[in-house]
C-alpha cells in the first residue's frame, strides 16, 4: 500500500500533461454549456459606463496584448468593440505593443462589417507607437503631434470622425486591454493627471492587483480574464470566444484543485502508515 | 578622455533629468513644447537602441554557431526566423492586410508568430499542473492559508465553482463571489498597495540617484 501510494506521488508528469490535454480539448470539441450565474461588479461597471455614453462619443481603445495572452484578452477586445459599435460610439484603436498588429487586424476585418461601420467615419486605426510615455503625455494637448497619420499613412485630421478631436478633452473614455503594465501608465499619466475615465481589461492573474485602482475609482471598471469576457458577452447578449472557452477553463481549474487535494491526502495517509 | 567618458555623460543626464522632471510640474506652453521635443529625441534614440540590440543578438548567436556549442542549431533559427519575417515584411511593405486580403506578412503573423507565441505561453499550463500535483505540499499553516485563498479565487473564477459552492455551502448564505471579492478588496488590495508604494518610492529614489550621478551603472564598467 505504501509503495503504491509513493508511486502515485511520483507519477511520470507526462500522464498529468495528457490528462490536462484531454480536459481542455474535450470541452472545446463538445461544449458542455455550464451556465454562469453571477456578473462581477467590475465588469458591470465597465458595461454601464460604456452603455451610458451618448451616441457619437469618441473613445480610445488601446489594444496592448500579443498572441501569448490573446486567448484571454482577444475576446475582451472583441466584446468591447461590439458594444461600442452597438452604442454608435466612434472608436480610435491604437497599440503600444508591436506584436498586437495581427490581432487588431483580425478584429477590424470581421467586426465593423457586421455592424455596418465604416473606416474613417466610425473607427480609425493608429500606427504602433514604441514610446508610450511620450504618446500619452503628448495626446493631452495635441493628438496629431504624435499621430499625424493613420496606419495606412493617410492624414488623420482628414477623417470625418476626427474633425472635432484635438486632445483628451474630446475623448469620453479610454479602454485599455492589456497583458502588460500599460494599464498602469494610462491610469497614472492620463486618468489621474488629465481626469480622463480609464477602463481596463486584463488577464485573470493580473486582475487581483488592480484592486487599489478599482477601490479609489482610478479605474472605472475592469474585465478580468476569459470569465470577465464571458460575463460581458452575456450583458450585451452576444456569444463569443469568451463564452465558448469557459468550459475548458472550468475543467482545467477543477483538475488543478483535484490534483492538489489528492496529492496532499495521499501524503497525509503516507504520514500515518 | 575622462571628460568625454565620465563628466559629459553625467552632465547630460543631470541637465536633461532635472529639466524633464521640472517640466512635468510646470503647466506652461514652453514646458509642453520642451516635452514634445524631447519625446521626439527619445524615439530616435530608441530606434538606435533597437538596432544595437539586434546586432548584439546576432553576434551572440553567431558566436554560438561558430563555436558549435550545445544547441547551436537553435541559434540558426534566429537568423532563419528573422529572414522569413523580413522578406515577408518587405514584400508586403509592412502591411498585415490590404484591401481586406491578408498579405504575406499577415500570413506569417497568423500562421507562424501567433501559434508559436500562444504555444510558448500554453506550456506554462502544463508546468502548473505538474507543480500542483508534485510540489504543492500543505505542511504549515501559511501553506494552508495560501491553498485556501487560491482555492476560493479559483472556484470564484469559474461558473462550475459557483455551482459546486452553492451545492455544498448554500446554508452559509454567502456566495463564493462575495468571499472572492472580499479577498481581492481587503487583504490582497492592502498587500498590493504596500508593494506599489514600495516600488514607487524605490523607483523615485533610483531615478534621483541616476540624475545626481550616484548610480552610474548605465555608463559601463570603466
Amino acid at each position: 500500500m505504501k509503495e503504491t501510494l509513493n508511486k502515485m506521488l511520483k507519477i511520470d508528469r507526462r500522464w498529468l500533461f495528457l490528462l490536462l490535454t484531454f480536459a481542455i480539448i474535450i470541452p472545446i470539441l463538445k461544449p458542455i454549456g455550464i451556465p454562469s450565474k453571477s456578473t462581477s461588479d467590475a465588469v458591470k461597471d465597465i458595461y454601464d459606463f460604456i452603455d451610458k455614453l451618448p451616441p457619437g462619443s469618441t473613445i480610445i481603445l488601446s489594444l496592448d496584448y500579443d498572441p501569448s495572452t490573446a486567448p484571454e484578452l482577444h475576446p475582451q477586445a472583441a466584446v468591447v468593440l461590439k458594444h461600442a459599435f452597438k452604442k454608435n460610439l466612434k472608436v480610435i484603436i491604437m497599440t503600444f505593443l508591436a506584436g498586437s498588429g495581427g490581432l487588431i487586424d483580425e478584429l477590424v476585418r470581421t467586426i465593423p462589417t457586421k455592424y455596418s461601420k465604416e473606416y474613417g467615419r466610425d473607427y480609425v486605426l493608429l500606427p504602433y507607437m514604441p514610446n508610450i510615455l511620450a504618446a500619452l503625455t503628448q495626446m493631452s494637448s495635441n493628438i496629431y503631434a504624435f499621430y499625424e497619420k493613420d496606419i495606412d499613412g493617410k492624414p488623420l485630421r482628414e477623417y470625418e470622425m476626427m474633425k472635432n478631436i484635438q486632445s483628451y478633452k474630446d475623448i469620453a473614455c479610454v479602454v485599455d486591454i492589456t497583458g502588460t503594465a500599460i494599464l498602469d501608465y494610462w491610469v497614472a499619466y492620463v486618468g489621474d493627471k488629465y481626469k480622463v475615465p480609464i477602463l481596463g481589461g486584463v488577464t485573470a492573474i493580473s486582475q487581483v492587483g488592480y484592486g487599489p485602482y478599482l477601490q479609489k475609482k482610478q479605474l472605472k471598471g475592469l474585465i478580468g480574464g476569459m470569465k470577465g469576457a464571458a460575463e460581458y458577452e452575456r450583458l450585451i447578449s452576444e456569444v463569443g470566444k469568451g463564452t465558448s472557452g469557459i468550459d475548458a477553463l472550468n475543467i482545467a481549474h477543477i483538475l488543478v484543485i483535484v490534483f492538489i487535494i489528492f496529492s496532499n491526502i495521499v501524503l497525509l495517509i503516507l504520514k500515518f502508515l | 578622455m575622462k571628460i568625454i567618458k565620465k563628466y559629459i555623460p553625467l552632465a547630460i543626464v543631470f541637465i536633461f533629468g532635472m529639466i524633464t522632471l521640472a517640466s512635468y510640474y510646470v503647466p506652461h506652453r514652453t514646458s509642453e513644447e520642451y516635452l514634445e521635443w524631447i519625446n521626439r529625441w527619445e524615439n530616435i534614440v530608441s530606434a538606435f537602441a533597437l538596432f544595437l540590440g539586434m546586432i548584439s543578438l546576432f553576434y551572440v548567436h553567431y558566436k554560438k554557431i561558430e563555436r558549435k556549442v550545445d544547441g547551436w542549431g537553435y541559434s540558426l533559427f534566429v537568423y532563419i526566423g528573422f529572414l522569413i519575417i523580413m522578406v515577408a515584411a518587405m514584400i508586403s511593405h509592412g502591411d498585415i492586410s490590404k484591401g481586406g486580403k491578408v498579405t504575406c506578412l499577415g500570413w506569417t503573423f497568423n500562421n507562424i508568430y501567433n501559434p508559436l507565441s500562444a504555444t510558448m505561453f500554453s506550456v506554462l499550463a502544463f508546468f502548473i499542473i505538474s507543480t500542483a500535483y508534485r510540489a504543492f505540499r500543505i505542511k504549515s499553516t501559511s501553506a494552508f492559508m495560501l491553498f485556501l485563498a487560491g482555492l476560493i479565487l479559483m472556484l470564484g473564477n469559474i461558473p462550475l465553482g459557483e455551482i459546486i459552492w452553492d451545492k455544498l455551502f448554500s446554508w452559509t448564505h454567502i456566495t463564493i463571489a462575495e468571499i472572492k471579492n472580499w479577498i481581492i478588496n481587503v487583504p490582497s488590495t492592502a498587500g498590493k498597495r504596500g508593494i506599489m508604494i514600495g516600488i514607487a518610492i524605490g523607483a523615485a529614489v533610483t531615478s534621483l540617484k541616476i540624475i545626481f550621478g550616484i548610480e552610474r551603472g548605465y555608463m559601463g564598467k570603466d
